[in-house]
């Protein structure tokens, strides 16, 4: 365990973090680099990009509590200083999502009513189960749905936007590199000193299966909200339009230009739950097949 | 971006809106954490020390580590009770300083040959700070904000800073250049600590009494683990005196 924890010290992550990738950045981006004015200009496509950032600013204000909650349960001093630097992490994308969307357009004394009124109940209730773990001090379940699931998916999720974004929005797509490099690091983490942990408490188990279930059916239910909005048929068909033939992004082999929302949705939640499977199994936990909204 | 040492003249408001930011953290520390070695310049050659240097050196890191450690856990803990997200994020940025204090501290007591520093830190600890640990550990616990954020950014850190700055008048180059360097995040932490609890007593007064108490409570704890630790490392009595009402300064600032 020393080992493996060595690569996750403070020294290692001032290295490749601060003084590393985000060097020279600003809000997580190039200096000088700016929303699109086709985007800003358009109200649904504006519209559609402050809800989607909505997202991310409650995910990841989750995120933020479940890190620091869970350096005081952490059962070892080499967790406790990895997880303050996932915690400074966190705080960061909360910071950096919540500047775009003031760079949106959102006015700073309507932050927290624009983010109740957009946040998807289903993303609440997700967090909600994790916050619950991190509450009690449950180190294993907590860093599994924290560092595992909710991780996993933003990984996931993250990497879609970014190649939707690449050619359309520079931007927002060098603030999602910078984040996803993040959470490789904190999944990486995750699947390394969970593994250890459940081998020495297997009656664990049965409570981490149920919570990965219950926390992947309602990351379906945001995914099914979001894609099966009818504004999205709209703000997608507005998005290709702007970006032409010769900017279509791939992801995943897929052709993206080329899908239905619905078939979108499928792509992604596919993609994250087939990772789910792959890192749990990694860990020694049975993934648990969600209900499908 | 306003630099490190200048966050104790800075106006209220722009405190709230640069420094519990991210990027001000990122700003500060790329100023004096570049290109380190654990924690201190890798081309600060290492003095061999006497064998009873090597004793009253690591018997100094071994409290500090239960300080940082405390920190670290305190700072965590109260993310969740930050009343806004600028004081969490802000609070994200000790927690990552606090992890590397002790993250610093630990190797600085493996590189001196000290084989077990988690069994040494056991041995080694006054009883003073394992006591100031519990109490302000509890004050987290119990979701007491502006009680928790006076033993901790005020209480602690001002104890931490002399006593660093006393260490810092007798200790070999490494250990010094080390700990100036976490004097600086100290610094910081400092000047977050006043400003909250400044706001707090602006916005319900009645808590004075309440913070004063905490404050008598823990001034013994903090006065008494900076003594010994300073006495421990040999620093002069005029030294001690001076630094010591230094603390009671940083605290009495605040008029409590």
């Amino acid at each position: 365990m020393t080992n493996f924890l060595d690569a996750y010290s403070i020294q290692y992550w001032l290295e490749s973090c601060p003084q590393g990738y985000l060097e020279q950045t600003e809000f997580g981006h190039e200096a000088g680099q700016k929303e699109p004015d086709a985007l800003l200009s358009d109200p649904l496509l504006r519209e559609q990009a402050i809800r989607v950032t909505c997202q991310l600013v409650s995910g990841e204000r989750a995120a933020l509590a479940a890190s620091s909650g869970l350096i005081n349960a952490a059962p070892d001093e080499a967790s406790k200083r990895f997880l303050a630097t996932q915690t400074l992490d966190e705080a960061r994308h909360v910071e950096i999502f919540t500047q775009r969307l003031y760079d949106l357009g959102v006015k700073k004394d309507e932050l927290e009513s624009v983010l109740a009124d957009k946040t998807n109940p289903n993303l609440a209730q997700f967090a909600e189960i994790l916050l619950e773990k991190v509450d009690k001090k449950d180190f294993v379940s907590g860093v599994v749905g924290q560092n595992i699931v909710l991780e996993g998916m933003a990984f996931t999720v993250f990497e879609m936007l970014e190649a939707s974004n690449k050619a359309l929005n520079p931007k927002f797509a060098k603030i999602l590199s910078g984040t996803i490099a993040d959470e490789r690091r904190h999944v990486g983490f995750g699947e390394n000193r969970i593994g250890a942990l459940i081998s020495q408490h297997p009656e664990k188990k049965p409570e981490v299966e149920a919570m990965q279930r219950d926390m992947s059916y309602f990351m379906l239910a945001t995914f099914a909200d979001q894609f099966r909005n009818p504004e999205m048929r709209e703000e997608i068909k507005a998005s290709r339009e702007k970006a032409g033939e010769e900017q279509q992004a791939s992801w995943q082999g897929a052709k993206l230009g080329d899908m239905e929302p619905e078939e979108l949705e499928n792509l992604l939640a596919d993609t994250v739950l087939g990772e789910f499977k792959q890192r749990l199994s990694r860990v020694g936990i049975d993934y648990q097949t969600p209900a499908r909204p | 971006m306003s630099e490190v040492g200048e966050v104790h003249d800075l106006d209220p408001e722009v405190f709230e809106r640069e420094v519990r930011t991210f990027d001000h953290w990122f700003g500060a520390v790329q100023d004096y954490l570049s290109d380190l070695e654990h924690g201190h310049r890798a081309d600060i050659a290492s003095e061999e020390l006497a064998a009873d240097e090597v004793d009253r050196l690591t018997t100094a890191l071994c409290n500090y580590a239960v300080a940082e450690t405390a920190a670290l856990e305190a700072s965590s803990g109260l993310v969740r009770l930050a009343p806004n997200h600028a004081s969490k994020i802000f609070l994200a940025t000790q927690a990552v300083d606090e992890a590397r204090h002790v993250e610093v501290i630990l190797q600085r007591l493996e590189d001196i040959g000290v084989e077990d520093p988690a069994a040494e830190i056991e041995r080694r600890a006054n009883p003073a700070v394992r006591e100031f640990k519990n109490r302000l550990l509890y004050l987290v616990d119990s979701n007491q904000w502006d009680l928790a954020i006076f033993a901790q950014n005020v209480s602690l850190e001002a104890m931490e800073f002399s006593a660093f700055r006393a260490h810092a008048t007798v200790g070999d180059p490494v250990t010094c250049d080390m700990l100036e360097r976490m004097l600086r995040d100290e610094r910081r932490h400092l000047g977050f600590g006043e400003n909250e609890i400044a706001r707090c007593l602006r916005t319900d007064p009645s808590r004075g009494a309440q913070i004063a108490s905490v404050k008598n409570e823990l001034e013994s704890l903090a006065i008494n683990t900076f003594e010994y630790t300073a006495k421990e490392l040999e620093v002069e009595s005029d030294t001690i005196t001076k630094l010591g009402r230094d603390y009671r300064d940083a605290v009495e600032r605040l008029g409590l």
